[in-house]
């Protein structure tokens, strides 16, 4: 708990004899803590990521023993993949390639289409998310906190539940259209369709922005704004000209996340919206599934070149745009209970209204409609999908997936990759938040894990470390526990630096470097004046890391050697069967590990530390 | 029913085709007694419904002074053919549940035998001579599944041949799986090529998509959109009924329709890794899979049509799950050298941004 800690550090008490050799130990730790967690960090990524990764998209350059490009050429001059864009890269004249990319027929390739719906998927999930984040950054409500932990819940459901609960929700039979058809409306068709992808990734995705720009909202330094106030801004030109330069470069961090994250998208559009819809990673599962590995990591590497540039190109812009802010006070919320029944006050609260009923179809339906499905059978409401749970808990088999093992696994193993992601990505963002020639290509890499294709990772991570690497004649492999909490902590860490990194370059550099004048070595300044103030961030990101570890499947599956490492996700997935039923029910035990999970984060972190 | 593909499956919620995890005891002997690892597809041994894993495990244990231990790893085949690839030893003795298509792929992929004949087996000559797969006699079918559609017979009929898909009323009506990655979007696309050629089936399925056909992920991502009323038709198995009647669902919206009378095989075979520390057991465990009471048991576990001929099965196995008037099936030659491209060019057709 960070209050205690700066109890701890702030006092001057005691400065006795015998206590010195403890402090000069303590002092020694703290000179070293950065760059040896940096180290570690490095190291960390290194051995989890980055080898096993470069040993897939080797495949992709080194074809039976030569390297080449022919793989690749063969991508980019692909119509199929690049649409008209791979006529130019073939050679064929600029004008002619311009002129049918503006006909009614062009082709968009599967690159081109991929990258259409991802941007649409953002668009809509900023749309989604940024009022949500206004509502709980500003207002004051019951219930607000729960909310706000719950927030990213839709960012641990597997695909296949997600997929149930629009089914059951936006299907033709589903419940919004039982509800238009009460008040003689629709149906509407939905599913399968674009409509429905771009709607899941809403689910997903709204949750991430509402959760990074709601931390940035909150670290909004309130003295700015009365100092804005008093010097005659209006409300309107105090958020223009105040708040809203320290809150929308999250939004763009959480866009240009949304698009990286709708980029690389998969299971969602084939149980959402069918081949016709099919994805790059569609294509990149496919071809790897098939072991025809080189076409599967070259078309892997565009991916992920496009994702990387993206990231890059935010980053660099992140990097010129940071808004200095002291960021000590937090604004004051407002009562979601108007105090009077002005047109001021009241206009907000019915767009707020209005937003609720939205968020109410979009979020708490499909969730309401898995734990129905959950509780149904062809008899009406049953518990048998819960007694399946029991029953195979009491008498299944050394061999097979038993629920407890699997709750308690996902929370072990949580817990371990948020104790590692949380200081990796702390580290990570002191580091790139530093000033030096190059910082956004090293940010850019740090960010890596973020849009590298799934199932690269999981190609890479088994030939890397499950079969292990020859080194002097002996095989050295690596799985089980340990590799699956590093694993998790690499997939998760990136999102510590996404809300970390922004608040801490923004803060005043003065009150660092008064802390250091005063002797404290940076891993205290850091510890007691730097993270108090982004404190918001820092539980978001502990969130996000947690999130991730529960909700992560395939490198789980990868690394999990022998018995009893299995997770809740992959317990649903065992549990798919004819009947959905007892899949459906261990995703309701995920759902309500998980809240409690959040709940119990967010009330650990404290609602709010700072000075 | 074979539900192999559900994990396999590029759909759904598996996010991973290719990861290889381990459960099960790792292998080693106990206490003097020989150990039998055997690979196979996980809802074979851990699915909700039934599965024949525990059963098979025990009743093999109670005969034979050997340990069974169960490996299923989520990217299932692939992760023996990639540790092979990559020299690192293959801990199992068998493989259960292989496809033709699957065995294709192994040949494509390896220099070196993955699999030794399978010799001696007992039992071998009683199986259905249509359902032999393996022109070198590795592998050695256990079990078999129809792919056929399934319908709601209060909502509709049910065309009864391919053309029929094709008519105006049909539109929309049908849910298939991307042949990619699921058994029976590829067993109905190879139907389809059986059907008209590799010169037509890419014809025909510019009109089945011309008339909306839905070609949806996995098995389940499909089969669950069916159940929700998205449309009255999906690509599955012809034993659909007999899980429906086990959950007292209404027969009459659960519908069997053999397309032009046939039904395409897609049987299941086992195979001795060649480097097996056990090859013996591993031996004696096939020829007890292809004992008359062991195929009926596996059949009505695994919800599949067993691979001999003198399986014992209860007396109305038949009447809920049928049997196609003629079952077609490429041969492990036909598809050699073909189905990825075969697939491949129907992606590219069926994608077409």
């Amino acid at each position: 708990m960070p209050d205690e800690r700066a109890a701890d550090a702030g006092g001057p008490d005691d400065p006795g004899e015998r206590d010195r050799p403890v402090r000069r130990v303590r002092a020694a730790v703290e000179r070293h803590s950065l760059p040896a967690l940096a180290a570690g960090t490095l190291a960390l990524l290194v051995v989890v990521f980055y080898y096993p990764v470069a040993t897939v998209f080797v495949d992709a350059v080194v074809v039976e023993g030569r390297a080449t490009l022919r793989v690749f050429a063969g991508i980019l001059t692909d119509p199929f993949y690049l649409g008209e864009l791979a006529r130019l890269l073939a050679g064929e004249p600029p004008l002619a390639v311009v002129e049918s990319a503006l006909s009614p027929d062009r082709r968009l390739g599967i690159v081109g289409f991929t990258a259409y719906q991802a941007a649409l998927s953002t668009v809509v999930s900023v749309a989604v998310g940024v009022p949500l984040a206004y509502l709980l950054a500003r207002y004051e409500f019951p219930g607000r906190r729960t909310i706000r932990s719950l927030t990213i819940l839709p960012f641990v459901l597997p695909s296949i539940m997600v997929a149930v609960g629009f089914f059951a929700t936006f299907g033709a039979n589903g419940t919004l259209n039982a509800a238009l058809g009460a008040v003689g409306l629709g149906p509407i068709d939905l599913l399968p369709s674009l409509e429905a992808i771009v709607i899941a990734h809403a689910f997903y995705n709204a949750p991430l922005v509402a959760r990074i720009t709601t931390a940035a909202w909150e670290s909004v330094d309130a003295s700015a704004v009365e100092t804005a106030r008093s010097l005659g801004a209006g409300p309107f030109r105090a958020f223009r000209d105040v708040v809203w330069p320290q809150v929308y470069p999250a939004v763009l961090m959480s866009a240009a996340l949304t698009f990286v994250f709708t980029f690389g998208t998969f299971p969602i559009v084939l149980a959402l919206g069918g081949f016709e819809l099919a994805t790059i990673e569609v294509f990149v599962y496919g071809l790897i599934g098939d072991l025809q590995y080189a076409e599967g990591a070259a078309l892997a590497l565009v991916e992920l070149a496009i994702s990387l540039s993206l990231l890059y190109g935010y980053l660099r812009y992140e990097a010129a745009h940071t808004v200095r802010s002291g960021g000590a006070r937090p604004q004051e919320r407002r009562p979601l209970r108007p105090p009077s029944w002005s047109v001021r006050e009241l206009l907000p609260r019915v767009g707020l209204a209005v937003y609720a009923a939205v968020a109410l179809v979009l979020f708490v339906a499909p969730i309401a409609s898995m734990v129905y499905a959950s509780l149904s059978g062809p008899d009406g409401l049953t518990l048998a999908h819960y007694r399946f749970l029991l029953e195979r808990q009491a008498t299944g088999a050394a061999f097979q997936v038993r629920p407890w093992p699997a709750v308690r696994n996902s929370l072990l193993f949580g817990v371990a990759a948020l104790a590692v992601a949380l200081p990796m990505g702390v580290v990570v963002s002191v580091l790139t938040t530093r000033d030096y020639r190059g910082r956004e290509l090293v940010d850019t890499v740090a960010m890596a894990p973020l849009s590298v294709s799934g199932i690269v990772v999981g190609l890479g991570l088994l030939r890397g470390l499950v079969f292990g690497v020859d080194v002097g004649g002996y095989r050295l492999a690596v799985g089980g526990a340990l590799a699956i909490v590093a694993a998790h902590a690499v997939a998760g860490y990136p999102f510590v630096v996404r809300v970390v990194a922004p608040g801490l370059a923004s803060l005043d550099r003065r009150l660092v470097e008064s802390a250091r004048a005063l002797g404290a070595p940076r891993a205290r300044a850091l510890l007691d004046v730097e993270l108090p103030l982004v404190w918001p961030a820092v539980v978001a990101g502990a969130a996000f890391a947690f999130a991730l570890s529960v909700g992560e499947f395939s490198s789980t599956a990868v690394l999990a050697s022998g018995t009893g490492q299995y997770t809740m996700p992959i317990a649903i997935e065992r549990f798919i069967g004819r009947r959905l039923g007892p899949a459906t029910a261990m995703g309701v035990v995920l759902l309500v590990v998980t809240s409690g999970s959040f709940l119990l984060i967010d009330r650990l972190a404290g609602d709010r530390v700072g000075l | 029913m074979n539900r192999r593909k559900f994990l396999t499956a590029a759909g759904g919620a598996a996010t991973v085709a290719l990861a290889g995890c381990t459960f099960g005891s790792n292998p080693g002997t106990s206490g003097g007694t020989d150990t039998l690892v055997v690979g196979t597809y996980s809802s074979l041994i851990d699915s909700p419904s039934s599965s024949p894993g525990a059963w098979l495990k025990s009743a093999f244990e109670d005969e034979f002074d050997v340990d069974l231990v169960w490996q299923t790893p989520s990217n299932e085949l692939n992760h023996y053919i990639q540790r092979q690839q990559a020299g690192v030893d293959i801990e199992a003795d068998l493989y259960l549940g292989l496809n033709p298509d699957d065995l294709v792929r192994v040949d494509r992929e390896l220099d070196e035998e993955l699999f030794a004949a399978a010799g001696d087996v007992e039992g071998r000559s009683d199986i259905k001579p249509g359902l032999e797969f393996d022109p070198q006699e590795r592998a050695v079918p256990y079990d078999t599944g129809y792919i056929s559609l399934v319908f709601d017979g209060t909502e509709m009929t049910a065309p009864e041949t391919f053309e029929g898909l094709l008519a105006e009323e049909m539109r929309g009506d049908l849910i298939a799986q991307n042949p990619g990655s699921s058994a029976t979007g590829r067993a109905f696309l190879l139907h389809t090529i059986k059907q008209f050629g590799a010169d037509g089936y890419l014809d025909y399925w510019a009109d089945l998509q011309d008339n909306e056909v839905q070609v949806l992920g996995s098995w389940s991502d499909a089969y669950g959109a069916w159940s929700n009323g998205e449309a009255p038709m999906v690509v599955s198995y012809s034993t659909d009924q007999v899980f429906a009647d086990q959950e007292g669902a209404d027969l009459a919206e659960h519908q069997i329709r053999f397309l032009n009378d046939q039904g395409y095989a897609n049987p299941e075979g086992m195979a001795v890794f060649a480097d097996a520390d056990q090859p013996d057991a591993a031996r004696q465990f096939m020829s007890f899979c292809l004992r008359p009471e062991i195929q009926g048991e596996i059949a009505v576990r695994n919800v599949q049509f067993p691979a001999t001929e003198s399986a014992e099965l209860p007396e109305d196995y038949a009447e809920l799950a049928r049997e196609p008037p003629e079952p077609v099936t490429f041969t492990y030659e036909e598809l050699q050298g073909n189905v990825s491209g075969w697939i491949d060019d129907w992606e590219r057709q069926f994608a077409s941004n």
